[in-house]
């Protein structure tokens, strides 16, 4: 549900960043963009089909189980969006929305290779893209920032806000999935090595340590980003 | 000590070359593939030929030995890369 809302929102950016976008080259990579975020939005609904959601109720569904911090992280994005702010747009578009996607699909990734393997199929597909939209943001946005520094301030605030966001998706989500660990893999397998995901064995991990270990990779991701461009990362704490 | 970037070019020791095999990888076009490969995390030892993207995280990959200097370029995120050495090791840092 959560990634759907996510891709989403990524969609509406993305094509709403096309027209603001200040140059032909970045034009045309954001229209693929959309395409390929349109294409997310399509096998993430069909999945929800594929578990039982029925076609008519699709909205109603997404309306009650969206998390609401992450429907803020979207408004915080998509406020820039409108007013057409090309850079800070794809700092929120393409550093931190799909630097977050990025890492939550390799734990997805991670979690469901040996599980689910149609699953895992479909998020590697996913992760494929998500690797040309963070490389278009950063290089992209690198040259913009050194060209048009002061940006920074509002840029960095706007992090700020969608990190804060970011956070509280992660502990509502986690603390919502409060089954234990083994719930999520059948029995426990203590005997069996499970898999893995920045050295958490996902199989016998909590829902505080799962939550604990996305949120310091995606935070470390974030700030080796936004320093690699010029911007400097911002807690939300 | 000497330094072997001062040494003349016919002193300097010769790069190794290396076979690259398939590696599964299949982002990329057929005839790029065996240039890239999965990163299998912080474990993950990388060849003489080999440097991560650190955008994207994929491994790259050469025939030849990779010196610092060198550029690469990832197709998986469409970065363009230069080695350098920092710390007795080779870290890849995004030109943009």
């Amino acid at each position: 549900m959560q990634l759907i809302a996510g891709e989403r929102c990524a969609l509406a950016a993305s094509s709403g960043l096309v027209n603001a976008a200040p140059d032909q080259a970045s034009k045309t990579f954001l229209a693929t963009q959309t395409l390929d975020e349109g294409r997310h939005v399509e096998i993430f609904t069909q999945r929800l089909y594929d578990l039982g959601v029925k076609p008519n109720d699709l909205e109603t569904t997404i309306k009650t189980y969206i998390n609401p911090h992450l429907g803020k992280f979207a408004e915080v994005l998509l406020e820039k969006i409108d007013k057409k702010d090309f850079v800070a747009g794809v700092v929120g578009q393409n550093i931190v929305l799909e630097g977050m996607a990025f890492s939550v699909f390799e734990m997805l990734h991670a979690g469901a290779e040996a599980s689910n393997p149609k699953f895992a199929h479909t998020l590697s597909g996913t992760i494929a893209d998500e690797r040309r939209h963070v490389g278009f943001g950063e290089n992209r946005i690198g040259e913009l920032i050194r060209r048009y520094p002061e940006k920074k301030p509002e840029v960095q605030r706007m992090q700020r806000e969608m990190t804060k966001h970011m956070l509280a998706t992660f502990h509502e989500a986690f603390a919502r999935n409060g089954s234990p660990a083994e719930a999520r893999t059948g029995a426990p397998q203590k005997d069996r090595a499970g898999p893995t995901y920045q050295g958490l064995n996902l199989a016998e991990a909590s829902n505080e340590e799962m939550e604990g270990a996305l949120s310091a990779t995606v935070l470390k991701e974030f700030k080796t980003r936004l320093g690699r461009i010029g911007l400097e990362y911002q807690s939300p704490v | 000590m000497t330094d072997p970037l001062e040494l003349p070019a016919s002193a300097r020791r010769p790069r190794q070359t290396f076979e690259l095999e398939e590696t599964g990888f299949n982002e990329v076009p057929k005839r790029f593939r065996r240039f890239y490969r999965r990163w299998r995390g912080a474990g993950d030892k990388l060849g003489p030929n080999e440097a991560l993207c650190p955008v994207c995280k994929v491994v790259i990959r050469s025939t030849k030995e990779l010196r610092a200097g060198d550029r690469v370029y990832c197709m998986p995120c469409m970065s363009r890369l230069e080695l350098v050495e920092e710390e007795g090791m080779l870290i890849a840092k995004v030109i943009y």
